[in-house]
């Protein structure tokens, strides 16, 4: 059943979403190489992640990605912030490794990068992270395109070449179109736009569109590489405005499930349940009751809700441990890939 | 005292009026030679001139065509760096050359990597040579033909119905040649476009139509992160390929202005002489 009262984008029919719960991400980057070997196997993507998965706190990527600029001066959307391109040095060089030479001729020495010197890379800090021993803390964050409801790159296109589709939402860059101005990879506030020098286009995460509609060669639907191949299964994808399905539940009932920085005022349909960790210890190594990760750090990426999803989680998984029933619990928990994902329940439309 | 000034008076003025005279009928015909406001000559030629360098340029005269920012809706439209860029024409019995030369002491010849993006130049046509269309790149009921030349050695014939509709030809006629040179005080760059008179299908401007010929141009520098619509343009100005049919307006206009300064000489010497005639009668 379709919900009339979410916030979809005019024009959309429905709105496709993803939700990923950051307390289940181990960091092994399964979703980054499913992504790249699907959609970024290709001359002038090679420095390109549609999918990433960063350490946080940490400089991201591209690097500190969220000081760059774009997205809106505020919810009116009448006023864009515009924003500057990252440089090749921000997201990283593309190295070049002698894997023919070591693995299989043999060659003695070393595996590492041949053309370059590397001072930066994706996941260049990882697992750094913040705070002292034994208070230390990090987590990871996989980030795709948003798939915004007012997306700014979208709005930044002098020739409209990158839309929002009618269908579900996704947004998608027009190749014929794109002449490779940059103003979308500006525009985009979480860096998510990329160019190719190759192509001379833009290029971005297309949600995997084949496979959600099922254009594969078993006329199947499946969920995006990246949930699909995701090792922790992290990930829910489905409609935000289908009312019985756990992404509707998660974001619109509960408000457990959270836009990253919505302050940049695209209302992102990719949706983050907030991390926890355990408490902090004492110098002498016992309990106390601090949390590790610091409610102001979660703050900054997902708003001042944040408090009060990680209240609503917490009260709920107390209510299990006095063994009481949750659904919020056991959606969070639920292993029914038909659960998971929920692609096809608006396809009679 | 008094009857030497009177006396003196007439003869003053008849003599400034009589070197009035002469001076409007020495200056007259280099009036009648300027150019017309907005014109780029057109010198017929006899051998090809695509090359940039090609000594036949040294006989063929040029304009200097003065450059602002386009008005456009993308961000940093003001901000461009070219102001002028120097035009000359040839034409041949088959083929128009147009060269521009313009002052960039940087070679922006790339847009291999996210922020780099290449030195280009565009020359715009109306498709219906005998409409002037909306000067930023036309409109939907009349279209523009644009020729544009990137640093990455590329070229591009356009279509365009109004900003942001730019379309590509899949089999452009014309060719570019470019190097590199000294441009007034600095380095720039020379590139020559190339085109056969007679290469017109739908939406492509004829050139071998016997009229004056609408042209703006459009420089942009890669170094200042130049494109789309930030980009230093023209007004329109013409090649002159219509028929000579006794200049243009403004040379009317001219010629109207000297023929009634030179009656009014006429008229004032005659009134001079006549009075000072009366007054040695008296």
């Amino acid at each position: 059943m379709a919900h009339d009262d979410v916030d979809i984008a005019e024009g959309v029919d429905h709105q496709v979403a993803m939700v990923m719960d950051l307390n289940k991400c181990i960091g092994c980057q399964t979703c980054t190489v499913a992504c790249e070997t699907l959609w970024t196997e290709r001359e002038g993507t090679e420095y390109m992640y549609w999918n990433n998965v960063e350490t946080r706190p940490g400089s991201g990527y591209p690097r500190d990605w969220e000081e760059k600029g774009g997205g809106w001066e505020s919810e009116e959307h009448n006023q864009r912030s515009v924003g500057e391109i990252p440089s090749q040095q921000d997201y990283g060089e593309d190295w070049e490794f002698d894997h023919e030479g070591i693995l299989k001729e043999g060659a003695e020495k070393a595996l590492e990068p041949e053309n370059v010197d590397p001072e930066w890379g994706p996941n260049w800090d990882e697992d750094q992270g913040a705070g002292e021993h034994p208070n230390s803390y990090h987590f990871y964050m996989p980030r795709i395109c948003n798939h915004c409801t007012h997306p700014s790159c979208v709005e930044a296109c002098p020739r409209k070449a990158i839309y929002k589709r009618e269908e579900d939402g996704v947004v998608l860059v027009d190749q014929e179109r794109c002449r490779g101005y940059r103003y979308c990879v500006e525009g985009c506030p979480y860096k998510k736009v990329y160019y190719n020098a190759v192509t001379k286009r833009s290029e971005k995460c297309v949600f995997c569109y084949p496979r959600i509609e099922g254009e594969g060669p078993d006329d199947e639907v499946h969920p995006p590489a990246c949930a699909d191949q995701c090792t922790t299964q992290l990930r829910l994808v489905g409609y935000l405005d289908d009312q019985d399905g756990p992404i509707y539940k998660l974001v619109e009932q509960y408000e457990v499930a959270l836009p990253l920085h919505p302050e940049y005022s695209t209302s992102p349909n990719v949706y983050y349940i907030p991390p926890t960790a355990p408490p902090q210890h004492s110098e002498d190594g016992e309990t106390v009751d601090v949390e590790r990760i610091p409610r102001s750090y979660l703050e900054e990426l997902f708003g001042e809700q944040v408090n009060d999803a990680l209240d609503t989680i917490e009260r709920e998984r107390a209510k299990v441990e006095r063994g009481g029933h949750s659904e919020l619990m056991e959606i969070l928990q639920d292993k029914n890939p038909a659960q998971q994902y929920r692609l096809e329940v608006f396809s009679d439309d | 005292m008094t009857e030497i000034v009177r006396g003196g008076r007439p003869l003053l003025v008849a003599g400034l009026l009589a070197g009035l005279l002469v001076a409007s009928a020495a200056l007259a015909p280099l009036i009648a030679d300027a150019r017309p406001a907005r014109e780029i000559p057109v010198e017929n030629v006899e051998n090809s001139l695509a090359d940039p360098g090609a000594d036949g340029w040294g006989e063929v005269p040029a304009a200097t065509v003065p450059l602002a920012s386009a008005p456009s809706s993308v961000p940093n439209a003001d901000d461009t760096t070219v102001r002028e860029v120097e035009v000359e024409a040839a034409r041949t019995d088959g083929k128009l050359f147009v060269r521009l030369r313009w002052a960039d002491p940087s070679a922006d010849r790339s847009a291999s990597s996210p922020r780099a993006f290449a030195d280009m130049a565009a020359i715009q046509f109306p498709v219906n040579a005998t409409t002037q269309p909306a000067i930023a790149m036309g409109s939907e009921r009349n279209l523009v033909n644009v020729w544009q030349w990137s640093a990455t050695d590329t070229t591009q014939e356009l279509l365009a119905g109004g900003p942001g509709t730019t379309t590509i030809f899949e089999q452009p006629a014309v060719s570019t040649e470019s190097t590199r040179s000294d441009v007034g005080e600095g380095e720039g760059w020379s590139v020559v476009f190339a085109r056969d008179l007679n290469a017109s299908v739908d939406n492509r401007t004829a050139l071998d139509a016997d009229a004056d010929l609408s042209v703006a141009l459009g420089i942009w520098n890669g170094e200042n992160s130049e494109r789309a619509g930030q980009k230093a343009v023209s007004e329109w100005y013409y090649f002159p390929f219509g028929p000579d049919d006794g200049g243009a307006p403004f040379q009317t206009v001219l010629w109207a202005i000297a023929g009634a300064a030179i009656a009014l000489v006429i008229v004032v010497t005659a009134l001079s002489v006549r009075r000072t005639n009366e007054e040695g009668k008296l």
